[in-house]
C-alpha cells in the first residue's frame, strides 16, 4: 500500500482541483472554448468523483470492497428525482387530495384493478419531497439508515472480504430488481423524467402544494386573474405557472449546478482528508492491515467499519442529488450491478488508497469514456463504441496486474521526477 | 391411426379432389367436402377454411373448363383500372405458378365460391374439427381441449365420442374428450341436455374425472341455481340436492387443485435447485476449493451456451429438421471450449492473483467485460438455440401434474455433474493432488506435486463445468451475451456461500435448499399482493443475509486450520 510520504501533498490537490475546477473550467466556458454541454457533462462526472470518494475511504483505508454504491447513488437521486418531479411542467391532473400528480408517474401509474384514471393518487412517501430542504436531508438520511442497518448486520457477524462483496452485489441486484418494478410507484423502468424547474419559491418555503397554493392566492387578491392556464379553475396548475423557479435548461443554472458540484467535491474531499488523517483514520488502516490485533486492543472494529460504510453511502446519495438535476432523468439502469463495479474501476484506475487517485480516476475514466463511445475514424483504423466495453475489459486487467497503486503513482513519478521503490 | 394415411401422397390428392368439389355449386356436395375437409387432419386447412369463410378463395377455372381453386389476398390495378389478383396456392400460400411466373388474371376471370350463410358456420367449426383429425397427438389434444372451452362447439360432440371410445386413442386425449364432452352439457349447448339436473350430473361426472377445468363454470352455475329456485321448475329438496352435489364437486376438485400445486411447487423448486446446483458447482471448485473469485463464472457459462449453438449449426438442427443427437455431442463440446477458455484465462490473469480475491475479482469482471463484447460482436444480441424436439411436453407422473422433459433432463444432468465432481476429487489421483495443493500448497510442492499444473486443471475443471451448465441451460432459457451476468453471477456465488466454502457437498444443500425456498416463497399470497419472483428474490436475500448472522460460513464450514487459511 502506497505510504503516505509518497503522495502528492494533499494540500497541492486540493488548490489544484480549486483552481482547475472554479476557476480555469468556468473561465474556459466564458471564453467560448467549453461548450455548454461540456460544462454540463463535468458536472455529472464530478459527482461521480465524490461516489469514488466514499469507495476510496472505504475500500483503500478500511479495506472493504463494497460494490453496491451506485444503489446508494441512485437512493439519493430518486429523492431528488421525486422531488423534480413534483415541480415539473405545469400540465397535469390534481388528484383528489389536492397534489398534482406528476406526469412521469401518471403515464405508468399502477392502478389497482377497477380503478380508473380519476383515482390515481400521488403516493404517501412521495409528499415530504414537495419540499427542497426536507428532500436533501431525507435524500442524504435514507442511504445513511439503509447502509446503518445493513452495516450493523453485516460486520457485527463478521462478514469480510470477499463475502461483503458478494453480499453488497447481491443487494445491488435485489434493489436494481425492486426498483425496475411498477408496483413500487417510482416508475418502473421508465424511471423519473420530464424535470422542469429547480427551486421554486413554493419547494424551499412551503410543506405541500396545497398550501402552497392557498398561499399564492391569498397573496394575490389584489385583482389580477389568477386562472393563469384558463381552463376555469384557479389551482396548483395555475400556481405552478406563476412560480417557475429556475428553468433546468438554462446555462446559468446548468453553471450553477456544476459549481455547486465542485464545491460538494472538494467539501467531501476535505472531510475525507479529515477524516484519514485524524486519529480516527489510523483505526480505519488498522482494520484494513491487521483486524484481529486491534480487535485484540480492545477496539471494535465493526463500529469504525459501519462509520466509513455510512459516509461512503452518504457521499454516493450527495452525489445522485447533485447528479439528477443535471442529467434530467433518473431510471433503474443507474443501479445495475455493473455500475456499481465501475466505481471501483475509477478507484483501481485512480489509485486505490489515495483521496486524489479516486478523484483522478473518476475524471479520468470517464473522460475516455465519453470520447471511446462516439465513432472514430484514424485513416487505418475505425473505432466503433462497441468496442468500449472490450477496452474497459482490458483496462481492468491492466490495471489490477500492472499498475496497483494506480495513475496517481505516474503522476506521482512524473512530479518527482524520481522512480518509486516497490514495498 | 390417422398418421399412415397422411405420410403417402395419395391423401393429399385427396384434400385437392374436396376443394375442386367447393366449386360445384351444389349445397350438398359442399356440405359433404366441407366434412371430408376437416377429417383429414391436415393443419394447413385450418387456415384455408378461414380464407374460405371470409371469401378469398376462388374458382378459376382454365380454358379447358378444369377447376382451378386459388387463394387471392389483394388485387392491384393497372392505369386502365383493371383489376388484377395476383393469386396464391390456397394450401401452401405460395404463389400460383403459370408457366414459371404467378398468375395475375382480371378478378372478372375468377369465380366466387364463398360458402352461404348456413354454410359458413359449419366452415367455422371445421376449423376446429380438423384438429381431431390430425395425426399429431399434441395438436389432436388442443383440438379436442378447445371443443369444451365458451364458444363451446357442440357439432363436435359425436366425434369427442368417437374418440373417447377408441381404444387406440391415447389415454390423455380420451379423457380430455369426456371431459370435453361433459363441460359442454354443463355449459348448456347440448340439446336435448339443457335442462339444471342434466347438468348437475353432468358436473358430477366431471368431479369423478377431478377436472381443473370445471372449477371456472361452478359459480356461475351456482348462481342459475338461485335464481331457478324462485320459478319453482323444481321443489325444494331437488334444489338442496343440486347445492349439496355441487359443493361437494367443488371440494374434490380443489383438493385435487391444491395437491396439483403444491406438488408443482415442489417440483419447480426441485429443478430451480438443480439449475442452481449446476450453475454454483463450477463455482465451488474455482471459488471454493481454489479461492479464486471468478466474476468471469457466469460467461464461461456464457461461453458452453454458444458453444451448443455452434454444434446445433453445425448438425443443421431446426425445428423443422431435427437432428436430435446434435445435443448429445454439444456436451463434450461445450465442457472442452469453457475449459480451454478457462485456461486461458488461468495463464493471462488469475496465476497472478491467487491470494489476493479482491484484485482477482476485479480482473475476473473485466476478463467477463471482455467476453460479453467480443461475443455480443461476433453473434449480436440475440440467438436461438433450439432445444432437441424430445425435450418439448412432459411426463405427466399423475393426472395434471406434468413434468416437463427439459427440466427433467436437466435435473439428470445436474445430478451426474456433481457425481462426476465429487467422483473426480474424491476417487481420482488427480482429485487427490487437487486435495492436497489446496490444504497444504508449500507440503505438496516440498512433496513433489507440481502445484502450478494442478492450478491450471482445476481451474479448467471448473470452468469446463461451468461451460456444461451453460449447456444445459439453452434447454429452459435464453441465450444472450450478457445471460452470465444477468442471471447466473450473483446467484451462484450466493450458493456457493451459503453452503460453505471449500465443501462441494454445501452446495448440494444450499443450491436444493435455496431452490425449494424459493418457489415455495413465490406463490405466497398476502392479503391480494403475491410475493412473485421479484419479492420472492427480496425475500430469500433478507434471508441469506439472517443465516449468515448465524452461521457466518456457512452451512458446511471448513474446520481446524482450513477454517484460518480462508
Amino acid at each position: 500500500m502506497i505510504e503516505e510520504a509518497k503522495i502528492i501533498k494533499s494540500k497541492r490537490i486540493f488548490s489544484f482541483l480549486c483552481i482547475l475546477g472554479l476557476v480555469v473550467v468556468p473561465a474556459m466556458y466564458y471564453l467560448g472554448v467549453l461548450s455548454i454541454g461540456d460544462i454540463n457533462m463535468l458536472g455529472r462526472f464530478i459527482t461521480f468523483a465524490i461516489v469514488a470518494l466514499g469507495l476510496d475511504l472505504l475500500w483503500g483505508y478500511v479495506g472493504i470492497l463494497s460494490l453496491c454504491q451506485f444503489t446508494f447513488f441512485c437512493l439519493g437521486g430518486y429523492a431528488m428525482g421525486i422531488h423534480l418531479a413534483h415541480h415539473g411542467g405545469p400540465e397535469g391532473i390534481i388528484d383528489s387530495n389536492g397534489w398534482k400528480i406528476p406526469a412521469c408517474l401518471f403515464v405508468v401509474y399502477p392502478y389497482e384493478v377497477g380503478e380508473s384514471s380519476g383515482d390515481a393518487l400521488v403516493p404517501g412517501f412521495w409528499k415530504p419531497f414537495w419540499n427542497l430542504p426536507i428532500t436533501i436531508f431525507l435524500g442524504l438520511l435514507i442511504p445513511g439508515l439503509v447502509s446503518l442497518i445493513l452495516g450493523y448486520f453485516v460486520f457485527k457477524s463478521k462478514v469480510r472480504g470477499v463475502y461483503f462483496a458478494i453480499l453488497t452485489q447481491a443487494i445491488a441486484v435485489a434493489a436494481w430488481l425492486v426498483f425496475c418494478r411498477n408496483d413500487v410507484k417510482l416508475c418502473g423502468t421508465n424511471g423519473l423524467t420530464r424535470f422542469d424547474v429547480i427551486a421554486p419559491h413554493g419547494s424551499i418555503f412551503t410543506l405541500n402544494p396545497v398550501d402552497a397554493t392557498k398561499g399564492w392566492i391569498e397573496s394575490n387578491t389584489g385583482g389580477s386573474n389568477l386562472d393563469l392556464n384558463k381552463d376555469g379553475a384557479v389551482d396548483q396548475l395555475d400556481y405552478s405557472i406563476a412560480d417557475v423557479g429556475y428553468s433546468l435548461s438554462a446555462p446559468e443554472v446548468q453553471v450553477s449546478l456544476y459549481i455547486i458540484s465542485v464545491l460538494c467535491l472538494l467539501g467531501a474531499y476535505l472531510l475525507c482528508r479529515w477524516i484519514v488523517i485524524s486519529r480516527l483514520g489510523k483505526v480505519l488502516v488498522a482494520i484494513r492491515d491487521d483486524e484481529p490485533t486491534l480487535s485484540f486492543f480492545g477496539y471494535k472494529p465493526y463500529t469504525f467499519k459501519i462509520f466509513a460504510f455510512c459516509v461512503a453511502a452518504m457521499l454516493a446519495a450527495l452525489a445522485g442529488l447533485l447528479y439528477v438535476p443535471q442529467m434530467k432523468i433518473v431510471t433503474p439502469s443507474n443501479m445495475e450491478a455493473v455500475r456499481s463495479v465501475l466505481v471501483v474501476v475509477w478507484v483501481a484506475v485512480g489509485g486505490r488508497g489515495s483521496l486524489g487517485g479516486a478523484i483522478l480516476g473518476a475524471l479520468s475514466v470517464n473522460l475516455i469514456y465519453n470520447y471511446l463511445t462516439s465513432e472514430h475514424d484514424y485513416g487505418f483504423f475505425t473505432w466503433s463504441p462497441d468496442y468500449w466495453p472490450i477496452f474497459l475489459g482490458i483496462m481492468f486487467v491492466v490495471v489490477v496486474l500492472f499498475l496497483p497503486n494506480g495513475l496517481i503513482e505516474l503522476v506521482d513519478r512524473f512530479i518527482k521526477k524520481k522512480p518509486i521503490s516497490k514495498t | 391411426m390417422y398418421g399412415s394415411e397422411n405420410a403417402n401422397g395419395l391423401n393429399k390428392d385427396k384434400i385437392l379432389e374436396d376443394m375442386k368439389k367447393l366449386a360445384s355449386g351444389d349445397n350438398k356436395i359442399v356440405t359433404q367436402a366441407v366434412k371430408d375437409l376437416a377429417k383429414s387432419g391436415d393443419i394447413r386447412l385450418e387456415s384455408f377454411f378461414e380464407m374460405y369463410r371470409q371469401g378469398s378463395i376462388y374458382n378459376w377455372p382454365s380454358k379447358s373448363g378444369d377447376i382451378r381453386i386459388v387463394l387471392n389476398e389483394e388485387t392491384f390495378m393497372d392505369d386502365d383500372f383493371n383489376e388484377f389478383a395476383p393469386l396464391l396456392h390456397p394450401l401452401s400460400k405460395e404463389p400460383f405458378l403459370i408457366n414459371g411466373e404467378q398468375a395475375k388474371p382480371d378478378l372478372f376471370e375468377l369465380e366466387d365460391i364463398s360458402p352461404g350463410r348456413k354454410l359458413r358456420s359449419l366452415v367455422n367449426s371445421s376449423k376446429f374439427l380438423l384438429r381431431l383429425f390430425s395425426p399429431d397427438l399434441e395438436t389432436r389434444l388442443s383440438g379436442v381441449k378447445k371443443c369444451g372451452d365458451p364458444p363451446f362447439l357442440p357439432d363436435a360432440l359425436p366425434n369427442l365420442e368417437e374418440i373417447s371410445n377408441n381404444k387406440n386413442e391415447d389415454a390423455k386425449v380420451r379423457h380430455t374428450a369426456k371431459e370435453s364432452m361433459e363441460l359442454m352439457i354443463l355449459g348448456g349447448v347440448v340439446e336435448g341436455k339443457k335442462s339444471i339436473k342434466d347438468r348437475v350430473l353432468a358436473l358430477e361426472k366431471l368431479g369423478n374425472l377431478k377436472s381443473l377445468r370445471a372449477l371456472a363454470r361452478i359459480d356461475p352455475l351456482e348462481t342459475e341455481l338461485s335464481a331457478i329456485s324462485k320459478t319453482k321448475d323444481y321443489t325444494k329438496t331437488e334444489i338442496k340436492n343440486f347445492k349439496k352435489s355441487i359443493s361437494s364437486v367443488r371440494t374434490k376438485i380443489e383438493g385435487h387443485k391444491e395437491k396439483v400445486e403444491w406438488s408443482g411447487n415442489l417440483f419447480r423448486g426441485f429443478s430451480y435447485g438443480s439449475v442452481l446446483i449446476l450453475i454454483a458447482l463450477g463455482l465451488a471448485i474455482t471459488f471454493g476449493l481454489m479461492g479464486v473469485i471468478n466474476m468471469a463464472h457466469g460467461e464461461l457459462m456464457m461461453i458452453g451456451a454458444y458453444t451448443t449453438y455452434e454444434v446445433q449449426l453445425m448438425f443443421g438442427h431446426s425445428p423443422d429438421n431435427p437432428v436430435n443427437h446434435y445435443y448429445l455431442f454439444a456436451l463434450p463440446l461445450a465442457f472442452c471450449t469453457a475449459a480451454v477458455v478457462g485456461l486461458i484465462i488461468e495463464a493471462l490473469v488469475v496465476r497472478h492473483l491467487y491470494n489476493r480475491p479482491l484484485e482477482s475479482l476485479l480482473a475476473t469482471w473485466g476478463v467477463g467485460l471482455f467476453l460479453i463484447q467480443v461475443i455480443r460482436i461476433i453473434y449480436g444480441d440475440n440467438i436461438g438455440v433450439n432445444s432437441p424436439t424430445w425435450a418439448r411436453g412432459g411426463y405427466e407422473i399423475y393426472q395434471d401434474i406434468v413434468l416437463p422433459y427439459a427440466r427433467l433432463y436437466l435435473l439428470g444432468l445436474s445430478i451426474s455433474c456433481v457425481c462426476f465432481v465429487y467422483f473426480i476429487i474424491r476417487k481420482t489421483r488427480f482429485g487427490m493432488l487437487i486435495r492436497a495443493t489446496m490444504q497444504n500448497r508449500d507440503m505438496a510442492n516440498s512433496l513433489g506435486v507440481r502445484t502450478r499444473k494442478i492450478d491450471r486443471l482445476t481451474f479448467a475443471l471448473g470452468s469446463g463445468i461451468a461451460g456444461v451448465a451453460g449447456y444445459g441451460w439453452t434447454i429452459i432459457g435464453g441465450v444472450t451475451p450478457d445471460m452470465g451476468q444477468t442471471n447466473f453471477i450473483v446467484d451462484s456465488f450466493l450458493v456457493v456461500v451459503t453452503g460453505g466454502v471449500g465443501e462441494l457437498i454445501g452446495v448440494v444443500y444450499s443450491g436444493l435448499g435455496i431452490g425449494i425456498l424459493t418457489k415455495l416463497i413465490e406463490p405466497l399470497e398476502i392479503g391480494t399482493f403475491t410475493i412473485g419472483p421479484v419479492w420472492g428474490k427480496v425475500i430469500l436475500l433478507a434471508l441469506i443475509v439472517a443465516f449468515i448472522q448465524y452461521r457466518p460460513s456457512g452451512l458446511f464450514a471448513p474446520k481446524g486450520r482450513l477454517a484460518d487459511k480462508k
